[in-house]
């Protein structure tokens, strides 16, 4: 038995190379913090929603007793209160008419408008679905008739609902807060359509088209990235970089030509991606196909930068293929991919940031989902095109010092 | 030979690779025409030399200066020729595809490059090959095919890593012969190589160890000089000298 001899030889390979044995450890413990960080709280966090309370806090109630009386109930700034502060971020906002507006450009996952009525119709409400109810009015004993009309719904919401994770979780929350704040009335929470609903998108986008753009995104990279880098190595190894860095070549052109021969071979891999999921899954695809092609483009170009810099670290291919894994799983966890990055801790939502491919995703979720142009995602492009220049000058350097200099 | 051009001239090369010095301080000087044969044991830095005349990498401190340009520099790359150690070519391609692709980078036109191509590949006895893998070709016919791609556009100045290094006896008599050749046409030639009956075909032999170059001179000269009986036991008893004197 031979198989404990090759066993230790193995694990002595293993051992002997540093980089190898960082990795290994480091590596499992990378994926296990990024996942528990990002998806710890088992729901989103700080969702930022703006809130506009015009409710006057007044609500006018019939009694046996005394006709019409107006209580003082703030019913509005109570429930402004007990919304869920983890959940959300609540920006107290005074323009109920920008308030879709602004759902919409994506600087509020939702908006809730209480009309100044808010207080009465919740009353009222409650008292329709409790019955008659006894209390004290300026120090006599009153009796609370129900209404004689059913009210409308109670409060507005503009619902971004790109994402069912977010949006779920929104409209949930309201409903437990509109409810616990009827209970409070002493009435049976059984409310039946408090929220007058604006979902931006009609309800119509799935989990699967809200994960599409970024599994597609990552799909990409990695396979654009592996590409890259093995076939860099693999020519550093074979001599053949050496024989193209000694003829009259300049190293940018080397690196311009590898470039480009991928950023094509994305583009291909991104149509044949694009065909299977919309053909055979039905994904969204509210935007213009050129857009994303644009958008593409510019992240592969920046790919092949980092994959000509990672080819220079690398010293053989199996290296190549450890770095892959550590700069590229984690990437798909923080970029927003599954999650919303609005819901992560601050410290992972900061490291999100420094990925590519949260651009990526971002811009390609806006121009698949929301169908947005150019504009709506100049600032991803933007962040993207400098990516793509710094990558490609890094990638020119460390081509430089894969052989010539001059 | 001494009014000929002075193609390769360094003064004082030094290169480390972190703490391993490969040249300390080696001055060459190679005329055109010249065969020159760099002859020493492995790691004795023959491929950094090489690789620094190139333009590949930068010396530490001194200078080469490469038909008549301070390297590294752009403007020597079409008149040179690099065989490198390894096959350096696509294994997946074919022997022509290969040259195709290298000829490209060379500028060499598309009409010129077929009777280029056969050329050579008749020189280096692989003109029914031209369609083959190169994957494919044994040991020996991949370095011919090396040399072939390292010829295709015909350089003044050829520098050559172990260029029979695997190849039979036979062809490497017949690719001394070429390399004689290509001398008488002009060319200047630097070879490394570990075998003294190649060193002994050589116009001019440097014997290289540890990072300088101790002895140069026809492999007449060096002969004569040390009394020696080969060229081995010529660089056997300069080294020591060498050795004594620092």
């Amino acid at each position: 038995m031979k198989t404990w001899t090759v066993a230790r030889h193995v694990l002595f390979r293993i051992g002997q190379d540093p980089r190898t044995l960082i990795l290994i450890v480091l590596t499992p413990l990378l994926f296990v913090l990024l996942y528990g960080y990002s998806f710890s709280s088992g729901r989103p966090t700080h969702l930022k929603v703006a809130v506009v309370n015009e409710d006057n806090g007044l609500a006018s109630v019939r009694t046996a007793e005394l006709g019409r009386i107006t209580l003082t109930l703030s019913l509005g700034a109570k429930l402004v209160q007990s919304l869920d502060r983890e959940l959300f971020d609540v920006v107290l906002h005074d323009k109920p008419n920008r308030i879709e507006d602004e759902v919409k450009a994506g600087k509020y996952w939702a908006g809730l408008v209480l009309p100044k009525s808010f207080s009465h119709a919740l009353a009222n409400e409650a008292l329709r679905e409790r019955g008659p109810q006894k209390t004290t009015y300026q120090g006599r004993s009153v009796e609370l008739l129900p209404p004689e009309t059913v009210e409308g719904p109670l409060a507005t919401l503009y619902l971004d609902d790109s994402n069912p994770v977010v949006t779920s979780s929104v409209a949930l929350s309201l409903y437990e807060a509109l409810t616990r704040l009827v209970a409070e009335q002493q009435a049976t929470p059984t409310l039946k359509d408090p929220l007058d609903v604006h979902a931006l998108y009609g309800g119509q986008v799935s989990a699967l088209d809200y994960t599409a753009p970024g599994v597609i995104g990552f799909a990409m990279t990695l396979i654009t990235i592996m590409l890259t880098v093995i076939s860099i190595v693999r020519e550093r190894a074979s001599g053949t970089l050496t024989r193209t860095l000694v003829a009259p070549v300049r190293p940018w052109e080397v690196s311009l030509g590898y470039t480009l021969a991928f950023a094509l071979v994305s583009l291909l891999q991104l149509g044949e991606l694009f065909l299977v999921s919309h053909l055979l899954f039905h994904i969204r695809f509210a935007g213009s196909p050129l857009l994303v092609l644009l958008i593409v483009f510019v992240y592969a170009i920046g790919l092949q930068g980092i994959a000509t810099l990672l080819s220079t670290i690398a010293r053989n291919e199996f290296q190549a293929m450890q770095f892959i894994l550590v700069l590229l799983i984690p990437s798909i966890m923080i970029s927003g991919v599954f999650w919303p990055i609005d819901a992560m801790p601050t410290n992972i939502r900061l490291l999100a940031w420094c990925s590519p491919l949260t651009y990526a995703n971002s811009a390609l979720r806006e121009v698949m989902l929301r169908g947005r142009g150019i504009s709506g995602v100049a600032l991803e492009l933007g962040v993207l095109a400098g990516f793509a220049l710094l990558m490609l000058l890094l990638g020119v350097r460390s081509m430089r010092r894969q052989g010539y200099s001059a | 030979m001494s009014e000929t051009e002075e193609v390769v001239r360094a003064r004082g090369v030094k290169k480390s690779f972190k703490n391993r010095v490969a040249l300390s301080g080696l001055d060459l000087s190679v005329r055109q025409g010249q065969l020159y044969g760099l002859v020493g044991p492995n790691g004795a830095g023959k491929t950094t030399l090489i690789r620094i005349l190139c333009g590949l990498l930068r010396p530490d401190a001194g200078e080469a200066v490469v038909l008549g340009w301070r390297v590294p520099n752009f403007r020597i790359r079409s008149q040179i020729g690099y065989m490198p150690q390894e096959v350096a070519l696509y294994p997946d391609l074919t022997v022509m595809q290969n040259l195709a692709f290298f000829a490209e980078l060379y500028d060499l036109p598309r009409e010129q490059l077929k009777e280029r191509a056969e050329e050579l590949l008749a020189l280096v006895e692989l003109s029914d090959r031209r369609g083959q893998r190169v994957g494919t070709l044994s040991g020996g016919m991949q370095r011919r095919a090396s040399l072939a791609a390292s010829l295709l556009h015909k350089p003044r100045l050829l520098f050559l890593d172990e260029p029979s290094v695997g190849v039979d006896p036979r062809l490497r008599h017949s690719l001394w012969e070429h390399f004689l050749k290509l001398a008488a046409q002009d060319v200047a030639l630097v070879v490394t190589t570990h075998l003294m009956e190649e060193a002994a075909r050589c116009h001019v032999v440097g014997f290289l160890n540890q990072g300088r170059l101790f002895a140069e001179g026809s492999p007449e000269q060096l002969l004569r000089k040390t009394g020696a009986a080969s060229l081995e036991e010529a660089f056997t008893r300069l080294e020591e000298e060498s050795k004594v004197r620092t």
